[in-house]
């Protein structure tokens, strides 16, 4: 008797230690562990980092299936010179930003350049390159003002006629085509503006012609003239910034392109008079009164001390793209 | 009688074993857990997540892959440090499709970048702070001190940040005017932009102490410059100061230091005074905010400063040349360039002004 009394007495002291202990344990549970032979900086980091990859991962999958957005097609010729990557990568920054925006880039060239090509594989962008060469007599020669010959003529045909060729015109052909330079600056609320299109839009464009700005006026929601510090009399003076197409407009008139041969700014109206009458245009950017566009242009960078070396065979290391 | 005793012991023997069962299983989990999940990660440490926009085939590594391996080993903590510090392992995070988020959220671990930028009115103004935008939008972890030349902060200025999203700072400090002069001249002993790039480090030193914990790298980004991306995740890394090439500056197609075998900056490649303490760009250089908060005195010269000895003025007080990190492929690759945009030619407007001088442009 007394053996088996103490053997329940040990028993529940037993038991009683192993729930106290147990209790004691889960409380620790969640609490810092003091495994101090564990490098904990690293640890943390780990797991913090593994958390903002899960949260992003599943940041990408949450993303809501858009309504179906028309598609921006923007046309830009450029030409090789030394500020050409500088420009497209400045330019490409800005599209990252807009969704469905397909971007034709048509190189003033016989061939696609190196340059261009790996640039627009690793720009993360939906594009198209193409190449066209500018005729000769249409070309500056070096020391021409740059407003004596219409640049980018052929470039933004080609354009034109790639999209004719390659986007199917069936009735549900939804999407706006914009002629953009690459020196120019865009801002991310003017593709928002454009993108709803149904003929052809327009609105102010800063620092051309001349002046701050140059725009349509707009009076009761419709275009009546334009706002232009050089030929008003033109039928569209806008620049080459200054309007968007629907893409079924542009695909309906396979004729409409632009001009080569016609008079200095008149580049524009060649290209628009068949398509839209003035009544017809859409005026955007809160009737026409903000700037989202501005035409700037880059200087061409001074490469004095360069040519010296150059003459004495010391130029910079022409393997290092620039 | 004899299954009562033999009922009594085997309950007797599970409530033995129970508490012990139940203890060890759920302290293994939670001591285990994390020892697995370093046994997983240490194999593949995560360098960081760069956001890179590519719409290729994956490159996202997988993080669970040898999870099977990690299980087998058990209690053994204090081998963990050896696995740990492989950093032949070390992989990046890419990923697949870009987000629409702008700018990109914001990363407890990733160094956050100030980025000075003295500013001034004139008619490319609003465009070049919005293409800068633009551009700043995609870095993650990206402060910006832009610093008016003004008496006054601007509301073109003012709405512009505002209405980017992005984490910035707006100071203004004005330049004196030299009244000799006449129109809008300022006082031309002090180089521009100076005055407003050392308010910037002022603020610094008065917001943050020397003492906090938060990385933070500085650098000097001029407002008609053009940056790519992949620049600010060089920079990101700097410890002390490092420093790459720049295109179009001093008249060459690009100036770059001089970097030997062993990965240190011996020299500066460049025509217009190489002998400079350092012949480089306002946009060469990073500096790690820890060093400028050690170095108080640090600041821009603002007087009596040569022609492109600028940078040195500061660089000088802060780091010697050996101690410069040369990134961008050890200094082979261009990854920023002085664009300068062009003054137009507003003859249109007249004496009177023909626009309407409430557009803003």
């Amino acid at each position: 008797m007394r053996l088996r009394f103490k053997l329940k007495t040990v028993f529940i002291l037993y038991f009683t230690v192993s729930l106290l202990g147990l209790i004691y344990a889960l409380m620790h549970l969640g609490q810092h562990c003091e495994c101090s032979e564990h490098d904990m900086t690293k640890d943390r980091t780990i797991s913090r980092l593994l958390g903002k990859l899960h949260s992003l991962q599943g940041h990408t999958k949450k993303e809501p299936t858009k309504p179906h957005l028309p598609t921006i097609y923007v046309i830009t010729p450029t030409y090789a010179r030394l500020v050409q990557k500088a420009e497209l990568t400045r330019l490409s920054q800005t599209f990252l930003h807009v969704p469905q925006l397909h971007w034709i880039v048509v190189e003033d060239s016989s061939q696609r350049t190196d340059l261009v090509s790996h640039f627009l594989e690793h720009s993360g962008l939906v594009f198209t390159h193409l190449h066209i060469p500018t005729p000769q007599d249409r070309k500056l020669q070096e020391g021409d003002p740059n407003w004596l010959k219409p640049r980018g003529v052929e470039q933004r045909n080609e354009g034109l006629r790639w999209l004719r060729e390659n986007i199917w015109a069936g009735e549900t052909a939804e999407g706006v085509v914009y002629f953009a330079d690459d020196d120019n600056t865009y801002s991310l609320q003017l593709f928002e503006e454009m993108r709803w299109t149904q003929r052809v839009s327009v609105w102010p464009v800063g620092l051309v012609g001349g002046m701050r700005y140059e725009g349509p006026v707009v009076e009761q929601g419709r275009v009546v003239r334009f706002h232009t510090g050089w030929r008003p009399s033109r039928p569209f003076p806008l620049d080459m910034a200054g309007f968007a197409t629907s893409l079924r407009l542009v695909l309906r008139n396979p004729e409409a392109r632009f001009d080569g041969n016609s008079p200095m700014g008149f580049v524009e109206s060649s290209f628009l008079q068949g398509l839209v009458t003035m009544e017809e245009l859409e005026p955007k950017a809160e009737m026409c009164t903000k700037v989202l566009v501005w035409h700037t242009r880059t200087e061409k960078p001074k490469m004095k001390r360069e040519e010296a070396l150059q003459a004495q065979g010391l130029g910079s290391d022409s393997k290092v793209e620039v | 009688m004899v299954e009562m005793p033999k009922r009594r012991d085997i309950l007797a023997i599970v409530l033995i074993v129970l508490p012990w069962t139940l203890l060890i299983t759920v302290w293994h989990q939670s001591a285990i857990t994390p020892l697995l999940t370093i046994r997983k990660a240490c194999h593949h440490l995560v360098k960081e997540i760069f956001i890179i926009p590519e719409r290729l085939a994956a490159r996202r590594h997988r993080l669970a892959d040898d999870g099977a391996e990690g299980r087998h080993e058990t209690g053994q903590g204090s081998d963990s440090k050896e696995y740990c510090s492989s950093d032949k392992d070390i992989v990046e995070v890419v990923r697949t499709e870009y987000v629409y988020t702008r700018p990109p959220p914001w990363s407890d671990v990733l160094p956050t970048i100030h980025v000075v930028t003295p500013t001034y009115s004139r008619p490319v103004q609003k465009a070049e702070l919005t293409r800068l935008a633009n551009t700043f939008l995609h870095v993650p972890n990206l402060h910006w001190i832009l610093v008016e030349d003004a008496q006054r902060r601007t509301p073109l200025v003012s709405r512009l940040l505002r209405e980017t999203g992005l984490n910035y700072t707006h100071l203004n400090v004005e330049t004196p005017r030299n009244y000799k002069l006449r129109g809008d001249a300022r006082d031309p002993r002090i180089p521009r932009g100076t005055m407003q790039r050392n308010l910037a480090l002022r603020w610094l030193r008065e917001t943050f102490s020397p003492n906090s914990t938060q990385p933070g790298i500085v650098y000097f980004a001029d407002d008609d410059n053009t940056y790519s991306l992949e620049l600010f995740e060089e920079m990101r890394s700097t410890r002390k100061v490092s420093v790459w090439p720049v295109a179009f500056v001093g008249g060459l197609r690009y100036e770059s230091p001089k970097v030997n075998a062993a990965g240190k900056v011996y020299g500066w490649k460049t025509v217009f005074d190489p002998h400079r303490p350092f012949a480089i760009d306002m946009a060469g250089f990073a500096v790690n905010l820890r060093l400028i908060l050690y170095k108080p005195q640090a600041y821009f010269k603002l007087r009596g400063v040569k022609g492109g000895y600028q940078e040195s003025s500061l660089l000088r007080e802060l780091v010697t040349l050996n101690d410069l990190e040369p990134k961008a492929a050890n200094c082979t690759k261009i990854l920023v360039w002085h664009t300068r945009t062009e003054k137009p030619v507003l003859v249109n407007e007249g004496k009177k002004g023909f626009t309407d001088p409430n557009v803003e442009i």
